[in-house]
């Protein structure tokens, strides 16, 4: 039986995840006078997606773009994080990203690392540049500092798996369990706000590694727990369906495309994309942004794609170091010192990634809310905004804003600790902890990205193959449910992550099931055609009597 | 595996056990030495090693995230 502590934690504002958009949404609760806690599954210092660092920022700075937003909002929409915006929240998003520019900047997070602001890299010829470029690499432990100083509670090694809500559908609080020693301890939140900020979902898919599972580009700790938890809670989730690839060095897929100043060759010295012909550290080379298949269509060929920065100029070699210590790929760097690779000779091969979900998940509306009273979202995990790091500091400040007004109407807790979903968690913990045999966490891993890779994959999608993908996703659900072990805190996490992956496949096949066109990397061979009428159409699943339910919505 | 601590300078003191985001490394079953418990969920994020105060942390790629790479036919 798992042990679980009797004494329910109250706050105001209780955040999800401490990673960027957890902490600017902790910062901004505090300054709104909430009492807040941040759950952590790991260290805010060094968890999610932006541990040990970010090098690009997209923001609008009226006095380097002008006062004219509109080619800012076009280039958002064409960028590697375009596609699946909403526009009133792009545009809200970049009036508000300078503030928040300027509040990382006097906090210490260097947003003008080499005097003026700098917008480098991710760019097209003759277009405006909108990433800033910044020194990112103590963005963690800086927020963190910021948080603590405000008087939020951080609570480390405390991953949580559900949102509470009341008979009214009302959030009141979480569940979560310590994972600080070996032996796990449930934790009840009463919390008159939930903020999510789970970040993206990795390990859904198989990486091209077969069997190192947490080599992936985007931080693999996130597995989709809030989009899970906020369906259970009756939220409504948009975009699943549309995946989403990113690109990089083949095999290491830690660091991604990141700053690499050079051009996409073959290994003639072709470039394969037609943005640039030398590397120029003003631009990079755009096309693994913006052309997701270049890599399979130049394999199909009989060709690989490589990064090429041979004929850098030595200053622009020394910025594309600086830039990958602040993107966080120190590992990188140093590995290829190790294997001996000088980029001014050497080209190193890229691949497209495996899709994960970012910028495709919980739907919010300006404010930060979802559909749920008192459930906020913001960051990765949102589904119809992104803007990565940028994305999570903005929206994440405007959830936390508005969560700690909604904090000061409410005046008292409700017992959340007597929900039966309470009971009913403890049950399933326990009989995973008390189990003497059965499958582990990697089985339900791998298993769900076996039927993701063939049934929800990037190359075919049909009818036929979800609802066959579903019948399987069930049948490992029930098996799962009833039969994975864990012998302590560690291993019960990645049940409960497995659980959560599990349920999002099965969401994202709804949601592709539902979409029948082909648009983008939503290859339906049985729906070939890009229905004009569907533009601008997003799909949203919410729950309704215990079944996945999918609509058509407006982008707005 | 990902991380490798060179136990002659390794101070015991916590922090990449505190820090690291995959929860690879956790306290030898006495409490008293930094183990690297599950060095297969390692993200290669290199935290460990960033905030070592002693510097006893190297990070070592597996095998298969072995970086590709060849001659530039561009190179100068």
């Amino acid at each position: 039986m798992i042990a679980i502590d009797k004494k329910s934690i109250e706050c105001d504002v209780l955040v999800v995840g401490g990673g960027i958009g957890g902490l600017m949404a902790a910062i901004a609760a505090a300054d709104g006078g909430a009492k807040v806690v941040v759950a952590e599954k790991a260290n805010t210092k060094r968890s999610g997606s932006g541990a040990t660092g970010n090098d690009h920022f997209q923001c609008y700075i009226p006095e380097i773009h002008g006062n004219d937003i509109a080619p800012i909002m076009k280039e958002m929409n064409e960028c590697l994080t375009g596609g699946w915006l909403d526009q009133d929240m792009t545009h809200l998003f970049l009036m508000e990203s300078f503030d928040r520019v300027k509040d990382w900047d006097s906090w210490g997070i260097p947003m003008r690392p080499h005097g003026a602001w700098e917008f480098n890299g991710h760019a097209k010829p003759g277009r405006p540049r909108i990433f800033l470029k910044y020194g990112g690499a103590p963005q963690k432990e800086v927020l963190t500092r910021e948080a603590l100083k405000r008087g939020v509670t951080i609570m480390n090694k405390v991953p949580i798996s559900d949102v509470i809500t009341n008979k009214e559908g009302v959030v009141i609080g979480a569940i979560g369990v310590s994972i600080a020693e070996d032996a796990p301890e449930m934790k009840v939140f009463r919390a008159k706000n939930v903020i999510l900020t789970t970040g993206n979902t990795s390990r859904l898919y198989s990486p091209r590694t077969a069997g190192w599972m947490f080599n992936t580009a985007n931080c693999p700790a996130c597995t989709g727990g809030g989009r899970a938890a906020a369906y259970r809670a009756g939220a409504r989730l948009v975009n699943i369906e549309m995946p989403n690839t990113h690109a990089g060095p083949k095999y290491f897929a830690r660091c991604g495309k990141a700053t690499w100043i050079g051009v996409l060759r073959d290994l003639d010295g072709k470039a394969v994309g037609p943005f640039v012909t030398q590397p120029t550290k003003e631009l990079g080379d755009v096309t693994a942004d913006v052309w997701h298949n270049v890599f399979e269509y130049k394999n199909k060929g009989g060709q690989s794609v490589f990064m090429d920065c041979s004929g850098i100029a030595e200053d622009d070699l020394d910025y594309m170091r600086w830039g990958l210590t602040q993107e966080g790929d120190t590992s990188l760097l140093e590995a290829m010192e190790k294997q001996g690779i000088d980029l001014r000779k050497h080209m190193v091969e890229f691949q497209r990634y495996e899709p994960i979900l970012l910028g495709r998940g919980v739907q919010i509306n300006q404010k930060s809310e979802t559909d749920v009273p008192g459930l906020y979202a913001a960051g990765d995990e949102v589904g119809n905004f992104r803007a990565d790091i940028a994305g999570a500091a903005i929206f994440g400040h405007i959830a936390g804003r508005n969560a700690a007004a909604r904090a000061a109407t409410i005046s008292s807790f409700e017992n959340a600790e007597d929900s039966p979903l309470v009971e009913k968690k403890r049950e399933l913990y326990s009989q995973i902890l008390d189990r003497n045999s059965g499958p582990s966490w990697k089985e339900a891993t791998v298993a769900v990205q076996n039927v993701m890779n063939d049934y929800a994959g990037i190359e075919v999608r049909s009818e036929a193959l979800f609802q066959t993908g579903l019948e399987y996703l069930g049948r490992l659900q029930e098996s799962a449910l009833s039969g994975l072990t864990a012998s302590n805190s560690h291993e019960l996490m990645r049940c409960q992550e497995a659980l959560d992956l599990i349920e999002v496949g099965q969401l994202i096949m709804h949601a592709g099931d539902f979409r029948k066109e082909t648009r983008g990397k939503h290859i339906r061979v049985d729906h070939p055609y890009t229905n004009p009428l569907l533009d601008n159409k997003f799909v949203t699943v919410r729950q309704v009597n215990n079944k996945p339910l999918a609509e058509w919505r407006d982008r707005t | 595996m990902p991380p490798v601590i060179d136990k002659t300078i390794c101070g015991n003191c916590g922090t990449c056990i505190d820090n690291c985001p995959l929860d690879v490394l956790h306290w030898s079953a006495d409490g008293r030495e930094t183990e690297v418990k599950y060095p297969e969920e390692c993200w290669h994020c290199n935290a460990c090693k960033l905030d070592c105060p002693n510097g006893a942390i190297q990070l070592r790629l597996p095998l298969p995230a072995m970086l590709l790479y060849t001659a530039s036919p561009h190179k100068n």
